[in-house]
């Protein structure tokens, strides 16, 4: 897994590439975790991750629950076939805001 | 020395008894005639008014009425009226005027002189016009109940008197007059009786036709519901989904009445119109639960459990709303219950999910689910112990062999032909996995064996295994989706190991077997890592967010079915998984 972090229009916006699994979840977590350290709106792009397990899903949901805590808006954009498939498994598709592109979750941020 | 009467007064006396024997054969003709009328009669008003008539006619009186008590024994209605006035319909207070003190005293009256009887009401001469002067009255009861009374008014002879003799003629023909209304108030409560109960059959009928009909074997599901009284608090329905999965439930309405019983059938609707949409048990039941909480009726409630079988896999989601924990009777001979995750129904607003109604899933496995009453588990034997589950379950194993409808026969006749009455509602419903073939194990050494992959039990080998497992569906030409599927739940299985199996600071071995037979994709991942908590596998999600318990379920919902054999040396854990697919060539995913 790679990842990769933008700034627009006041958001984070983290790009991840690759497998989101037991060995990379770790990075990812933190790589989320971090940019709360700062308030401001997180969105994850997920378009070119091609695998993710539970253990990815759970940092996904600790950064949400900070977004939670902080009063800032966390998405997650572009997500792949893949991913959705894991969310909808989970039945988290409903629990976090989904947006077709990053664009769009730009577009929507409050 | 012995009284002897006069002469005179022997001629005298000679002379009544021969109009007594005169008197006598004319009563006995009247007596006979109205007590004929009296017997046979269809018409009650009329014969009272013919019978009425004639007690004048032959009493020479110059009327008559004939009064019954209604209102609960408070009033006195006149039903038959005879001579120059026609006071029938009017009302006298019981315990008032000659009358009513005569039905109330239960004692017959003669009055010479009504004027020199303060009980005597003057009100309906006044309204009448009509002139009292003496009075005749009897009472008319049977068994000691009074029923009203028959009033005879001025006798037409010269001294205007009733006499004795009159008495005893209109006592006779009060008697009958009151066997005979007597007799005409059990047939009109009969008639009563007889109607109420056609209602109930009706009732009866169009509460069974809401129980849906027995399916042609082999349908895996099949359902039994014996009310104790004509309607039932119980009801159980199932039905086929157009994707081919069935949703089934069972529900028991609190108390046993008419109330119960009209509120079985509003919930046995609403889950069979609902259940149409909402293919989710637990949203079903919310739902149910919000139309039933909007039209509470006070203190009533129904426990409820709905689920859905998928008997292409053996794949079960069922919710439990307050209802007894049903069974699950496995293929290896266990019982294991599934307690209810939320109250029951129409009590208070309920959420589908996590701090609600919960959905559990799980596969039969070839296994049986019994849904069944308190009715069943509370029945009383032949004894008079009840069957509790114990004796329940005795019942199920001893006929696990036979078809469902011989097991469901077995429970029924063991709770109702014991010669005792029955008070609660016997109703059971039987999910059975039907699908053939589930014994047929792929052997562990066979040609079935598509890879074999040992891997360090690290996060960094994951990967590789993940591709395996690609590899292997692919090869066995299972659809594109469900080969992705297949990949995430393998991978969390071997990620379980990884995190759990071996703790922190122990390293070891795991190995993937993949089999492929059929239809029958086998995944088979052996570790030798201490003997894992079998509590710790079970699906707990979404309760614990822990990627752990996320996994498991994933793993559960992906794979047809989850079990650990037994490690072949005795070391280990050995989790065997197993999906049914269908082929890409077949054009269907």
């Amino acid at each position: 897994m790679k990842h990769e972090i933008l700034k627009k229009q006041g958001a984070s916006i983290v790009v991840f590439t690759g497998e989101i699994d037991l060995e990379s979840s770790p990075a990812a977590r933190e790589t989320l975790l971090k940019c709360f350290e700062h308030t401001g709106n997180v969105i994850v792009d997920l378009s070119d991750v091609s695998y993710i397990d539970s253990s990815g899903v759970a940092s996904l949901v600790e950064a949400l629950q900070a977004a939670k805590k902080q009063g800032s808006q966390f998405a997650l954009a572009a997500v792949s076939e893949p991913t959705r498939r894991v969310l909808e498994l989970a039945r988290l598709d409903k629990v976090f805001t989904l947006y077709d592109s990053v664009e769009q979750a730009l577009e929507n941020q409050a | 020395m012995a009284n002897t009467p006069p002469a005179s007064d022997r001629r005298n006396s000679q002379m009544f008894d021969r109009r007594r024997a005169t008197a006598t054969s004319g009563h006995l003709e009247l007596l006979s005639k109205m007590s004929g009328h009296l017997a046979v009669t269809l018409n009650l008003e009329e014969t009272i008014q013919k019978a009425l008539d004639l007690i004048v006619k032959f009493v020479k009186a110059e009327g008559g009425a004939l009064f019954l008590l209604e209102d609960k024994f408070a009033t006195l209605i006149c039903k038959a009226s005879a001579g120059p006035v026609d006071i029938r319909g009017i009302r006298v207070k019981s315990g008032e005027g000659i009358v009513g003190q005569c039905v109330t005293e239960k004692s017959s009256r003669i009055v010479r002189d009504v004027q020199q009887d303060p009980a005597f009401d003057h009100s309906v001469d006044d309204s009448t016009g009509f002139q009292t002067r003496s009075i005749l009255c009897v009472p008319m009861t049977v068994h000691d109940k009074t029923l009203g009374a028959i009033e005879l008014v001025n006798k037409s002879t010269d001294d205007g008197l009733f006499s004795e003799t009159d008495l005893l003629m209109l006592q006779t023909l009060a008697s009958a007059a009151a066997l005979a209304i007597h007799n005409a108030h059990m047939a009109e409560e009969l008639v009563e009786q007889e109607r109420v109960s056609r209602e109930l059959e009706l009732a009866t009928e169009m509460q069974r036709s809401l129980l849906p009909d027995t399916p042609a074997a082999p349908f895996p599901v099949s359902g039994f519901n014996l009310p104790a009284n004509e309607m039932s608090g119980d009801f159980y329905d199932f039905f086929e989904l157009e994707d081919g999965r069935i949703y089934f439930s069972l529900g028991d309405v609190s108390g046993k009445g008419m109330d119960a019983a009209l509120l079985m059938s509003k919930t046995a609707s609403l889950f069979r119109c609902l259940g149409k949409t909402l293919h989710e048990p637990d949203t079903l039941l919310a739902t149910i639960n919000r139309e039933l909480c909007e039209t509470a009726i006070h203190g009533m409630f129904v426990t409820m459990v709905c689920g859905l079988l998928n008997p292409e896999t053996g794949a079960v989601k069922l919710a439990n709303a307050g209802h007894e924990p049903p069974l699950i009777h496995s293929r290896d001979g266990t019982f294991s219950a599934l307690p209810a995750s939320a109250p029951p129904l129409g009590i208070m607003p309920l959420q589908a999910g996590d701090t609600g109604i919960r959905n559990e899933a799980f596969n039969l496995d070839g296994g049986t689910l019994y849904i069944f009453t308190d009715g069943v588990t509370e029945g009383c034997l032949e004894d008079g112990s009840r069957l509790e589950q114990t004796g329940f379950q005795d019942i199920i194993r001893e006929r696990s062999e036979l078809p469902a409808a011989a097991r469901i026969e077995a429970v029924v006749s063991i709770l109702s032909d014991t010669g005792r009455k029955r008070h609660d509602d016997i109703t059971l419903l039987i999910v059975e996995d039907k699908r053939s073939g589930l014994d047929n194990h792929i052997a562990s050494d066979g040609p079935g064996m598509i890879a074999r992959h040992t891997f360090p039990a690290r996060a960094d080998a994951l990967q590789a295994v993940r591709e395996v497992v690609n590899n292997a569906c692919e090869t066995c030409g299972c659809a594109t989706e469900t080969a992705t599927d297949i990949v995430i739940a393998v991978g969390e299985a071997c990620q379980n190991v990884v995190r759990h199996a071996y703790g922190d600071h122990e390293e070891g071995d795991a190995t993937l077997e993949i089999y492929c037979e059929g239809g029958i994709l086998e995944f088979r991942l052996q570790d030798s890592a201490r003997p894992v908590d079998r509590e710790k596998i079970k699906p707990k999600w979404p309760e614990e967010l822990g990627p752990g318990g996320l996994g498991v379920c994933l793993i559960h919902d992906i794979m047809d079915k989850v079990d650990y054999l037994p490690a072949p040396e005795g070391q280990g854990n050995l989790l065997r998984m197993v999906k049914y697919i269908k082929r890409k060539d077949n054009n269907e995913t």
